[in-house]
């Protein structure tokens, strides 16, 4: 134990985040935090002021995406932490490891309705891998640590620690014990490899489905490897787009309801399926009794939970992809499957002579991916825009594409690319958004201004809620609901007061000048690009259907 | 519906039951009955849970044994057997 000084637990506090390499943390103050921001200005962490708790949450999901460390955010009791909440679930709902500080009403007066009191730890039960609530300033250094540890454990995850005003300025000495793991479970491995190389070489047909856990694994050099082993044709979810080399030619990009119809009917069509940390979401699947009707599952996964959960698994291999996906890396005699793949892949080959002068988005996507340096990481927002760069944008490394994959949360992309710009300021970061999406975190253009963060901002904008737009003309008989957003502010003139470098344009020819212009420029700009408001996403499954039953136009 | 007893071994961490109840019902299964008591000796709480459900008992235990202060969780076939019983008797 090392001799220390006293210290107050907000002290402690930044103490425990530099022993965890933190260096930044993106938050904003309010009463029951303030002893924490008070702890902050003797602090080295950098201290990033959002202009809305979600905004600072999401800022620290882009962190901890881009860069593979623990992304952190702190807020104040009460409305500071229920506006942490979406943040929170999306992490959740996308294994992001991410660490919350809440502020909380001192002890004695928590449970009494107090000012600005929420029951957050209560709150975050549903939304959490983990959370705490310190009452004894004792526990304080080790919950840190253990918030931490859970974060980045197995399957990562949000830990929220909820931390009384009087336990922020309780005295405390450091124990520097960072020895005590919470961990006492045995997990037992679940590993049927012997089953799984006798499904793999009797298959004449397989598919590698290839999803988030790769990335989150470090296993990218493994599934690559063994892409190219095998010579295995593969698809992607939206969270595993970048884990497969996007030149990799039996690579047939992302499956599921916006997937490549390539990628989909090989799925239909294969007699062994190989998932690699992917969990068959509705998304992925369409109508689950009919997806890869014909094939066999084997199934690489950190998380037990998911072996078995939505499709059984003939041989579920539990554990770390870097050790298992190895020990099934065989060449394979499928050139007649590999043929037929190719060909599809080639026969369906996405196509941009898109009639007209309006601008096609899904072009000028393809364009900006082909011209943005190497390296560079693309955020997004949720609805159409979000379907046109996953099927469009040519990714090189999950890290470089940061989506809201599961929680599907408007107001994403904007704060996500605050975070990354912030934890990789050498890279390019891209957010690409529509005119719906921006408006959900537009005070974040705020951050922007003040800390002079040269994030891009690509809005794909038709004056709608695109997305769901869509879906009211193909299935709710084209009426109209609450989707039109003509009514939109300028969005240039807007972004020009926050400091925001902005251009419009409407016309095919402007494109390519455009891209470059805003790749050129050294500070942050938008360049809202305007679209007709008719343009759809296709290919759609529809709900309830199999995804070889994919729509293709209206 | 299926009914099954849940012996669930846990560290007597804070809202422990909580969390137990919070997955218990978002998995989609309903609480027949409960019984709870902590060892004080060494802190650990038993936790004797009746669920009834159409889906896999399998998906609650992994989801249960998910939770960070979780030590075991089995399923009491022979409990189970009993309370349908007493079910179609009733």
């Amino acid at each position: 134990m090392t001799d220390s000084k006293l210290l107050t637990g907000s002290g402690l506090l930044f103490n425990v985040l530099e022993q965890h390499g933190v260096n930044h943390v993106f938050g904003y103050p309010g009463g029951a935090i303030m002893p924490i921001y008070d702890a902050l200005c003797e602090s080295d962490i950098q201290h990033f002021l959002c202009r809305h708790e979600q905004g600072a949450v999401f800022s620290a999901v882009g962190y901890a995406r881009a860069s593979g460390n623990v992304g952190v955010c702190m807020a104040t009791s009460g409305p500071g932490a229920t506006n942490l909440i979406t943040g929170l679930a999306d992490a959740w709902a996308d294994s992001i490891p991410v660490v919350a500080i809440t502020g909380q009403v001192p002890t004695a007066a928590m449970g009494s309705d107090a000012f600005q009191e929420i029951d957050i730890f209560g709150l975050s039960l549903a939304c959490t891998k983990h959370s705490f609530q310190v009452t004894n300033i004792e526990e304080l250094e080790k919950v840190l640590h253990q918030a931490f540890e859970i974060a980045l454990e197995g399957r990562q995850g949000p830990v929220l620690v909820d931390i009384p005003k009087d336990i922020q300025m309780a005295s405390v000495k450091q124990t520097f014990d960072t020895t005590e793991h919470l961990k006492n479970k045995v997990k037992l491995p679940l590993a049927d490899i012997s089953k799984a190389l006798n499904l793999l070489t009797h298959a004449k047909q397989p598919i590698l489905y290839v999803g988030g856990g790769v990335g989150m694994a470090n296993a990218i050099d493994e599934v690559r490897e063994f892409a190219q082993k095998t010579g295995m044709p593969s698809v992607s979810t939206l969270k595993g787009l970048g884990a497969i080399n996007p030149d990799n030619e039996n690579y047939l990009g992302m499956l599921g309801m916006h997937g490549t119809k390539a990628a989909n009917l090989a799925v239909h069509d294969c007699d062994l399926l190989i998932a690699v940390g992917a969990r068959f979401d509705d998304r992925v699947t369409g109508k689950l009794d009919q997806f890869a009707p014909n094939a066999k599952v084997i199934h690489f996964d950190i998380d037990t939970a998911e072996i078995n959960k939505r499709r059984e698994a003939d041989a579920p291999i539990l554990g770390d992809l870097k050790e298992n996906l190895p020990l099934l890396a065989l060449a394979l005699n499928i050139e007649d499957w590999q043929s037929k793949v190719q060909q599809m892949k080639n026969d369906f080959a996405w196509r941009y002579d898109h009639p007209g002068d309006n601008i096609f988005a899904p072009a000028v996507l393809k364009e900006v991916s082909d011209l943005m340096p190497k390296n560079t990481c693309v955020t997004t927002d949720v609805g159409q825009h979000q379907m046109w760069s996953a099927q469009h944008m040519s990714i090189d490394d999950p890290c470089n594409f940061l989506t809201s994959g599961s929680m599907g949360t408007m107001g994403f992309g904007l704060p996500a690319a605050i975070g990354a710009q912030i934890s990789r300021p050498h890279d390019t970061v891209i957010a690409v958004s529509g005119d719906g999406s921006i408006m959900m975190n537009v005070q974040e253009l705020a951050t922007i201004k003040r800390y002079q963060i040269p994030v891009k901002i690509i809005l794909i904008d038709n004056a709608k809620l695109g997305m769901v737009r869509q879906w009211q003309d193909l299935f709710f008989e084209g009426r109209l609901s609450e989707t039109d957003l003509s009514d939109n502010p300028d969005f240039c003139m807007l972004a020009q007061s926050f400091n925001i470098k902005a251009k419009q344009i409407r016309k095919k020819s402007e494109v390519t000048d455009a891209i470059n212009d805003m790749l050129d420029h050294n500070g942050p700009y938008l360049l809202q690009v305007k679209i007709d408001a008719k343009d759809n996403v296709w290919p759609l499954v529809p709900p309830n259907s199999a995804n070889n039953e994919m729509m293709e136009s209206a | 519906m299926n009914n099954y007893k849940l012996i669930i071994m846990t560290d007597d961490k804070q809202v422990v039951l909580e969390r137990i109840l919070q997955v218990t019902r978002y998995r989609g299964f309903l609480i027949d009955g409960i019984t709870a008591k902590v060892n004080t000796g060494n802190n650990i709480a038993t936790i004797e849970l009746f669920v009834s459900s159409d889906r896999s008992i399998a998906l609650l235990i992994d989801q249960i044994n998910k939770l960070v202060d979780i030590k075991s969780v089995k399923v009491d076939n022979s409990a189970a057997k009993r309370l349908k019983a007493k079910e179609c008797s009733a």
